[in-house]
Parts: C-alpha cells; sequence; structure tokens
C-alpha cells in the first residue's frame, strides 16, 4: 500500500492539507436526520467504541457491535461493555452486512487487517467511518469505490466524550469526508449527523480532511504534546538534582507542576500563563523561550518534515513489523529515568509556587507550543488544525503525566504517539545539552522572585506583553476557546 | 476545670464582608452531649468546622484531650456534603455515571476504600463488621464509590467516622438521605460511642436524636444560645405565598394522557438484581409518592423515565406516548421532565450562578452553554421573583445555604413548565422548616396539569398535593395505594 499523500500531486496535497473550516452551529440544524432509522455497527467496544455508541444511541440512532469472534468467545471487556449497557453485538458476518455505517474504532495499528476483514462483507453504498485518518493517509488503505468514508474525531478521551454529553455539551470534534470515496455525496450530511450524535456540534466542529487530520495530529504529538514534555520533565528534574536540590521536592515540582502550569495555559492560552509569573520572571521567560526556540525549531522541522514525506510512518511501521523492537526497548528506558524513579516528595507546594520555581518550564512549555503552531503552519497546514493539536491538547498530556509519571503516560497514548514522543526526545536531549549547562536553580527548583528587586523597564515589559499576545496561535486560540467556554470544568479544553 | 473538653473563648469568624461568628464563647463539659441547631444560615456549620479546625478564626479554641483514654485524640468532622474522587484523582463526575457500565474502574470499591482508611488510620477491619450492618442488608463492599446512592454515601461516612471513634465527633446533618431504620440505628451506634468516651456535637435541627444528647443550642447573631430543648429551636420563617407566574399556569404542552408505561421491568447489574417485574403507569395530573427503603430501587426506576439508564432499552417503556428505543433522544424526553435528585444536586456544576443554573433548565444542560433570548431571560426574572432569589441572582449557587440551593434547582426545573416534575428527595438535607416551605411550594405549582412523582422518606413531611403512593422494597412493587389521607 502506498502512501495517499505521497500520491498526490503537490496542488492537490496543499489542497487537503488547507482544509479547516470552523463550523457555525447552524450547519447542524438538521440534527440526526440523515443517519436516523440506518443501522449503525461500531467495531470494537474500547473508550472511543463504548462511548460514542452510548451518545448515538441516546441520540435516537440504532447502535449494536460487532467484535473479533475471540473477544465474544472469551468474553473480554470490550464484550461486557457492549452487552452490560445492553446493546446487540455480533461477530463481523452476523452484524457488518446489515451495516449502513461502520464505524471502525479498534486501534489504529489493527486497522489494516480490520478493514481487511470487513471491507467484503459491507454492503453497497454503506458508510465507513474513523476517528483518526492514520490508516487512509499513512497506510493509504484503498476502501471500495461505492463506499462513503469519513472522519469523526473528537478531541478528548473517550470517558469524556460521554460525560460531556450527559452534561448536554459535547468536546471539540473535527470532521471530514475523504475525497476519494464520496460516490454518492453523502459524506458531509452523515459525518455531521454522527457528529451530532455524539454532542460534539454544541462544543464546536472544525471542518477538516484527513490529510490534514493526520499530519497535524502525527506532529503535535509527537514534538509539543508528548515529546517536549517528557524531555522537558528530565531536564528540569536532572537540572536540580545536579543543583542539589533535594529529589522528592524536585520530581514533584515537575510531576504536577507541567499540570498547573498548563491549567493556565487551557483557559487562557500562552498568555494567561506566562501572566501568573511576576513582571522580572516573564521577561525572564520570554527570553529563555526565544533562546530555546532557535535551538529547537531545526529539530521541529525535521519532525515535520519526516511526517509529511512519509518517512516517519514507514519506519515506525516496520518496527510494527519487527516486533516492536525499538518501542518497547525505549518505553523501558523511560522507565529507568531517575525522574522516573524519584517519588514526589510529601511536601506541600502553593499553586503559586509552581510557576515562580519553574520558569523554565514555563518557557519550555511556550516554546513547544509556539513552536509546533508555526511549523505546522509554515508547512501548509491552517491554524485552526495547529491549534488543536498543539495548545489545545497540552493540559491532557500534562494532566496524565501529573497522575502517572513519563512510562505509564507513554503507555496510555497511542502507538504513533509513543513512537514520535522518543525519537523528539532522543534527538532534543543532546541538542539541547550546551543551553542546558547555563540553567541554574534560579529558574527551575528556587523562586525566580527571591532577593530580586522586581522593577522592570516600562518598554520592555510591553515590548514583550505584545509579543506573548500577538502571537497567530493566542489569535486563534481566543476565538476557538471562545466556542469553547462551557469546557472550563472539563480534562482537556 | 478539669471535667472542661472543650474551651472556645472570643471566637470571630467571617466570610467576605458577613460576620458569622462574633465574639462567640463555648465550653464543652466531659459529660455534655451537644445538639447545634437554628435557622439556615446562621453559621452552625461555620462554628462545627471551625471546632474541627477547618475554618480561620480569630480566639480561642483549645481542647483538651484525655491522654490516657484509648480513644484517638482527634476531633473528626463528618460534613454533610461528601466528596471523592476517581481512580485518577479528579473529581469530573455526572449524575447518571452509575448507570453507565464500564469495565474499567472509575473509582475504588467500597471495600479499597474502607481498607486504604484502615490503613492511613491504623484501623483493624475486624472491629469494622458491625458499623457495616448501618448499610442494611446489601452487601457494598464490591461497589463503586460512583455507584452508591447518595443515602449509601452517608453511611460510608458515617461508618468510618463510627469506626473511628476520636474523642470528638462532630456530625454535620447526620441523618441526610437515611430511612427511618438506618436514622433509629445510626442513633443506637451514636449512644455506644457516647458510652464509649466519645464526645459528640450534632449538627442538624431534628428531634428525633440518641437518648445522650443533653444540651440543645443555635446561633443568635454570631453567639451561642442554649435551649431547653430541641423544639425550642429557632424555625425559618415561613413565605409568604405569591401568586404564581403566567407562564406556569399555562397547561404543560402535552395532549396525551399517558405519561408513563412501564411493564415488567427487570434491571440487573451482574449478580445484583436491583427492579424485578415492575408495572406503573404515571397518568396525566396524577401526583405520586414514590417510597421505599434506600437501596430499593427508586433513583433506578426514575432514571429509565428520565432518559439516564441504559437498560432502559432492553426494556418494555412508553414515555409520552413513545416506546423507548424507537428512535426517541434523551434530549426529546428530558425537554417534558423537570428532574431534581440529590446527585443531580452533588454533580452540578460548582461554576454556575444562580441565573446560569435556572436558564440551564431550558436547555436540561448541566450548566449553561447557550445564549438566552430575552423571552427566556423574563421567565428567569419572574422565577427568580418568585422564590425570592432576585438578590442572590448573581452568587455562585454553591455559596448559598443549601435550603435555598434547592429552590434554585427546583426553580430550574420549572423554568420549561414541563409537563411531568421528578422531585427525587427534594428536601434531602433541609431542615423540617425548610421542608415545610419547599413543599408549600410544591403544592402550589402542582395545579395547572401537572403531573408529579414525589421521593420522601419522612411520612410527616410531603406536599399535600399527593394522591397515589407506590412502595418499592428490594425492586419489588410492594404497594400501590390511593392516598386518602396523609396518615400513617
Ligand atoms: N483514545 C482517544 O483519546 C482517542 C481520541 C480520538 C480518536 N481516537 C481513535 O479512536 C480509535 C479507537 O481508539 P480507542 O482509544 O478507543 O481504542 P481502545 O480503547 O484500545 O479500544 C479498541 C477496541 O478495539 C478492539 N480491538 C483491538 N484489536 C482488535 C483487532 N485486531 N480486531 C478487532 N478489534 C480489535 C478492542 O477489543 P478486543 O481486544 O476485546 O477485541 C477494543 O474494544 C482509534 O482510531 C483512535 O485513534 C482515540
Amino acid at each position: 500500500m502506498a502512501n495517499y499523500f505521497n500520491t498526490l500531486p503537490l496542488r492537490e496535497q496543499l489542497n487537503q492539507l488547507g482544509v479547516a473550516e470552523f463550523m457555525d452551529i447552524s450547519e447542524f440544524a438538521d440534527g440526526v436526520s440523515a443517519l436516523k432509522g440506518k443501522k449503525i455497527v461500531i467495531v470494537g467496544c474500547g473508550a472511543q467504541g463504548l462511548n460514542q455508541g452510548l451518545n448515538l444511541r441516546d441520540s435516537g440512532l440504532d447502535v449494536s457491535y460487532a467484535l473479533r469472534k475471540e473477544a465474544i468467545e472469551q468474553k473480554r471487556d470490550s464484550w461486557k461493555n457492549a452487552t452490560d449497557n445492553h446493546f446487540t453485538v455480533g461477530t463481523y458476518e452476523e452484524l457488518i452486512p446489515t451495516a449502513d455505517l461502520v464505524s471502525n474504532l479498534t486501534p489504529d495499528k489493527q486497522h489494516s487487517s480490520v478493514i481487511d476483514a470487513v471491507m467484503p462483507l459491507m454492503k453497497q453504498g454503506a458508510t465507513l467511518s474513523y476517528s483518526h485518518g492514520f490508516n487512509i493517509v499513512e497506510e493509504g488503505k484503498q476502501i471500495r469505490k461505492d463506499l462513503t468514508v469519513i472522519m469523526i474525531a473528537p478531541k478528548c478521551p473517550g470517558s469524556e466524550v460521554r460525560a460531556e454529553y450527559l452534561r448536554g455539551f459535547g468536546v471539540p470534534t473535527l470532521i471530514a469526508v475523504h475525497p476519494e470515496n464520496d460516490p454518492q455525496g453523502k459524506g458531509l450530511a452523515e459525518a455531521k449527523a454522527y457528529c451530532v450524535g455524539t454532542g460534539g456540534h454544541k462544543a464546536g466542529v472544525l471542518r477538516s480532511s484527513f490529510v490534514a487530520e493526520v499530519k497535524s495530529d502525527l506532529m503535535g504529538e509527537q514534538t509539543i504534546l508528548c515529546g517536549l514534555l517528557q524531555t522537558g520533565s528530565i531536564l528540569s528534574f536532572d537540572k536540580m538534582i545536579e543543583k542539589g536540590i533535594e529529589p522528592g521536592y524536585a520530581a514533584k515540582l515537575v510531576q504536577y507542576g507541567v499540570e498547573v502550569i498548563t491549567e493556565a495555559l487551557k483557559q487562557g492560552g500562552i498568555t494567561a500563563m506566562m501572566d501568573r509569573l511576576s513582571n522580572v520572571a516573564k521577561i525572564k521567560a520570554f527570553e529563555v523561550s526565544e533562546e530555546l526556540k532557535t535551538i529547537m525549531r531545526p529539530l521541529f522541522q525535521k519532525h515535520q518534515d519526516d511526517i509529511m514525506s512519509g518517512h516517519f510512518s514507514r519506519t515506525m511501521m516496520e518496527d510494527w513489523a519487527n516486533g516492536d523492537k525499538n518501542l518497547l526497548q525505549w518505553r523501558a528506558a523511560t522507565g529507568e529515568t531517575a525522574f522516573e524513579k524519584t517519588p514526589a516528595g510529601d511536601v506541600k507546594i502553593s499553586e503559586q509556587e509552581y510557576f515562580d520555581h519553574a520558569v523554565f518550564m514555563v518557557s519550555y512549555i511556550k516554546a513547544g507550543v509556539e513552536l509546533a503552531f508555526e511549523t505546522m503552519v509554515e508547512a501548509g497546514i491552517k491554524p485552526e488544525s495547529a491549534y488543536y493539536e498543539s495548545l489545545h491538547e497540552t493540559p491532557l498530556i500534562a494532566n496524565t503525566i501529573a497522575r502517572k509519571k513519563l512510562f505509564e503516560m507513554n503507555r496510555v497514548i497511542s502507538d504513533t504517539a509513543e513512537y514520535g514522543c522518543y525519537l523528539f526526545d532522543h534527538a532534543c536531549k543532546p541538542l539541547l545539552a550546551d543551553f542546558m549547562k547555563t540553567v541554574d536553580t534560579d529558574i527551575i527548583g528556587r523562586n525566580f522572585n527571591e532577593g530580586k528587586d522586581l522593577a522592570v523597564d516600562n518598554q520592555a515589559l510591553i515590548a514583550v506583553n505584545e509579543a506573548i499576545r500577538t502571537h497567530p496561535v493566542e489569535k486563534v486560540g481566543a476565538v476557538l476557546r471562545k466556542a469553547m467556554t462551557a469546557m472550563k470544568a472539563i480534562k482537556t479544553a | 476545670m478539669t471535667d472542661t473538653f472543650v474551651h472556645i473563648a472570643q471566637l470571630n469568624l467571617q466570610y467576605a464582608q458577613q460576620v458569622v461568628l462574633d465574639q462567640l464563647d463555648w465550653q464543652i463539659h466531659r459529660d455534655e452531649f451537644w445538639q447545634i441547631g437554628g435557622k439556615s444560615g446562621s453559621g452552625k456549620s461555620a462554628l462545627a468546622k471551625a471546632l474541627a479546625g477547618l475554618e480561620k478564626t480569630s480566639g480561642t479554641i483549645r481542647i483538651h484531650f484525655d491522654r490516657e483514654s484509648s480513644r484517638p485524640p482527634r476531633v473528626l468532622y463528618v460534613s454533610n456534603w461528601y466528596q471523592f474522587t476517581n481512580l485518577e484523582g479528579d473529581r469530573n463526575f455526572y449524575y447518571q455515571q452509575r448507570y453507565n457500565k464500564q469495565q474499567k474502574n472509575d473509582t475504588l470499591t467500597v471495600y479499597a476504600e474502607l481498607t486504604a482508611y484502615a490503613n492511613s488510620e491504623n484501623l483493624s477491619m475486624e472491629n469494622l463488621t458491625p458499623y457495616l450492618d448501618l448499610f442494611g442488608p446489601a452487601d457494598l463492599k464490591n461497589t463503586q464509590l460512583i455507584e452508591l446512592s447518595s443515602g449509601e454515601h452517608k453511611k460510608l461516612q458515617l461508618i468510618k467516622a463510627l469506626w473511628l471513634k476520636p474523642q470528638l465527633l462532630i456530625v454535620d446533618e447526620p441523618y441526610t438521605g437515611l430511612d427511618k431504620a438506618s436514622r433509629q440505628k445510626l442513633n443506637d451506634f451514636l449512644d455506644g460511642l457516647a458510652a464509649d468516651g466519645v464526645q459528640l456535637v450534632l449538627v442538624t435541627n431534628e428531634t428525633d436524636l440518641p437518648r445522650c444528647i443533653n444540651r440543645f443550642a443555635e446561633i443568635e447573631d454570631g453567639k451561642l444560645k442554649q435551649v431547653d430543648s430541641a423544639w425550642m429551636l429557632s424555625k425559618d420563617i415561613s413565605r409568604t405565598p405569591k401568586e404564581l407566574p403566567q407562564f406556569l399556569r399555562e397547561e404543560p404542552a402535552f395532549s396525551g394522557d399517558l405519561l408513563v408505561e412501564m411493564e415488567n421491568i427487570h434491571i440487573r447489574y451482574g449478580e445484583k438484581q436491583v427492579l424485578s417485574g415492575v408495572d406503573w403507569t404515571v397518568r396525566k395530573g396524577e401526583k405520586w409518592l414514590l417510597q421505599g427503603p434506600n437501596g430499593s430501587g427508586k433513583s433506578t426506576l426514575l432514571s429509565l423515565i428520565t432518559g439516564d439508564h441504559p437498560q432502559a432499552y432492553a426494556n418494555h417503556i412508553r414515555l409520552f406516548g413513545h416506546r423507548r428505543g424507537s428512535g426517541e433522544s434523551i434530549w426529546e424526553i428530558k425537554e417534558r421532565i423537570g428532574l431534581i435528585s440529590p446527585e443531580l444536586h452533588w454533580y452540578f456544576d460548582k461554576t454556575a450562578s444562580v441565573w446560569q443554573a435556572i436558564a440551564s433548565g431550558f436547555y436540561d444542560s448541566i450548566g449553561l452553554f447557550r445564549h438566552v433570548s430575552y423571552e427566556k431571560q423574563q421567565k428567569i426574572r419572574q422565577l427568580l421573583a418568585f422564590f425570592d432569589l432576585t438578590a442572590d441572582k448573581d452568587r455562585l449557587i454553591t455559596t448559598l445555604p443549601l435550603g435555598k440551593q434547592r429552590l434554585v434547582l427546583l426553580a430550574r426545573t420549572l423554568i420549561k413548565n414541563p409537563p411531568l416534575l421528578i422531585l427525587d428527595e427534594p428536601c434531602q438535607g433541609l431542615d423540617q422548616s425548610q421542608t415545610a416551605l419547599f413543599n408549600a411550594v410544591v403544592d402550589e405549582l402542582c395545579g395547572f396539569g401537572k403531573t408529579l412523582i414525589y421521593v420522601g422518606h419522612y411520612e410527616t413531611q410531603l406536599p399535600s398535593c399527593l394522591e397515589k403512593r407506590i412502595v418499592l422494597e428490594k425492586g419489588e412493587v410492594q404497594v400501590i395505594e390511593e392516598i386518602n389521607e396523609l396518615a400513617y
């Protein structure tokens, strides 16, 4: 199978990468009618499968689950999830031929084999839907020409998809129609109806394309979201140990600090995160982040280039074929880092202290978000897509680190994200080695403000504030966050 | 004085601009067991928390723990409001969560929670058994915290307290959510504790107390005022009836006669049968009382009507004339129902103002996510006035006294003038006078073609409009009867 993106002429590549339209709620006025009375069969009943299915059914749609034989025979969790909630469950042979829409919610790594098993059973003119486009774009899976292929990708974990729906809201969602598979022109109407069924239309929907979703998702997860937070955590911790900060304190400052810091990011973007610092600290953080951006920019560009060229997914799939040799080895190494092995100390750290004692971390996160966003936009991805895959999801991963540290964080994210995360981490640490020699405990471990005259020069502060506030990620972020104001209380926004 | 256990002098406490406790003095002697009651908002919970060291105060609080005693030298405060976290450490719950089955556990089981408690408090699991009895016959040890009803949560908090036997135990609204039998059991346990060297302070206006309670007081103008008995505690001033807003005098838009038809309902979770063979029909205009002991399946039964239970799809239920699972969405069902339940209250959006909370009733959402039109705003204004809430409209709902919070939620259910009101223990946690006020409002509302299902434990404290009664016991219908007079 050839990488789909690489088969396209440049003009069409740019065309598909550039699909990003923030949809108005009025576009969803038809509700679920395009799917009303149709048979929806979901393949897989895991985090997304179960929760999307519960929502679709509660929206008046007809939902059942096709599971692989072993899962049914062994009454695995997926089988229990579906039967405990009184859904009809059957084998592929029993259910797929009846389906008007088949929703593939199995793990991405399994998509090729699942589609091979399912596609021959699908009826003429049916629809196949995904929540992530890797299989179509990177693996270049060819879908029968009579079938319609759509994507509905909630930008939150499955549990949130359910929780927000029952609160009467939803989670932000990307929808797309695969241009190669829309023979009847019904793709968009069905994608919108599915999205309404999951509640996504209430929280803001971005019309995207398979290509834009995949290329931006891969870029975001391996750089700012997972890779950068991992590297930042390890570097911060190691520096504090080197400088004699108490290890329990250092571990706690990092583990919970990423969450506290990105909570401000979630609510009010980079501006709000930087505003938590004193004026002197903010100016310092700005300078540090500018330096970090200069050093790391080539690495971000390399990641984006490898994603665009298909090099990244090709080498990763080689590792899949090789029994995940690299992945497992790198995962084990993460478990051996000093940060991972040092439990958070039983010390009290106030909310403000997480900012004041970790100016480096704030700078580093700012640099990462802006670089990921800038690099994506330079590569032809629209700002709206780039926002969702960078700033929007950062607090979610930070939250996972706070609960589970790095080893477990890597296990809960997708294999694709994990693989990319290690690639980034392994390249980033040597890149920053010289810079880290210049770092001292004033910006990581101790209160930056301590012993300082907190006065600043007006002009310098105005210039820094201006630069922070007018960055394009802040502009698009302000608009998109407004559509999600109601998400203030949920895990990621 | 050697027999002084607690010595409080010149205690001051202020919330923002409001003085709550003002130079308050209080002595608790060794042989004294106190009830603190009085009007809502008078500061009784604040005093209880201050005594437990949970409030920022000025003045003196000295507790003379008995160093010889085998009881832990501790003050334990059991709050009116429980909080627990999921396994990932946050509290992002929704009230319907316990009906959605996921293989992955979200929260600890009761047993795991109690084991963790035993470890942190150095308690022996062997001594726990007698207290588990408070749960009643149901074995909840393997139930997840999120699956517990509000009454069961209260019991879990109480069990922990009884098990710990701290030298000073303060319980805020001990009887919230407990049925009659559990209340009696709790009183017996508390008497046992008192005999065992535990000092008690109960914050409540109830009169049915443990026998050991021998001091009664309320707070007046920030100072403690002792009274002779539980009956002498001040009551909230009752409300002068007001004219209902015009839009609530209009008959709700539903033309059919049958609102709820249930046939042979069976609900089970694994081995646990929650409802079996339930038949029930609710007709337009009927006013139902639904009763049954804790754990008898009342909330589950109601969740089938409100569209909150996934197993509704596997049962024969018709709602407002439509068979469940025939293509209706839960939002179409919810549009016709005004719901209050303790769980809805617990998991309500903590960041909502009074105004937003009421407005969210138009959309059946927990929290307000939409623009509210002028016409809708007018209705909100009228309801705020009707419930005497206008002055509070911009306050966070969580900062109001519990009784007012319930009125806000009642207003929320009414704002769309729904044909069916489901009030599941709407007065849980309210004292007698607040309850009387609430029920008077329910009586006023229930003319004009509305249908009501009301859940209440206390036979003496019910709206007078109720005319039919259904009683559940262990998931089965025990009684369906007309209520002729409320004299049982
Ligand atoms: N998790 C998220 O936050 C998120 C967000 C947006 C989109 N997505 C996308 O949603 C999709 C599903 O992800 P998920 O996180 O929900 O996955 P998941 O929780 O791991 O669930 C996967 C389900 O697929 C089944 N399955 C596994 N291997 C299979 C195979 N070879 N053949 C058939 N069924 C198989 C599993 O059941 P058995 O093993 O019992 O058969 C399980 O029910 C992915 O495309 C993902 O990218 C995820």
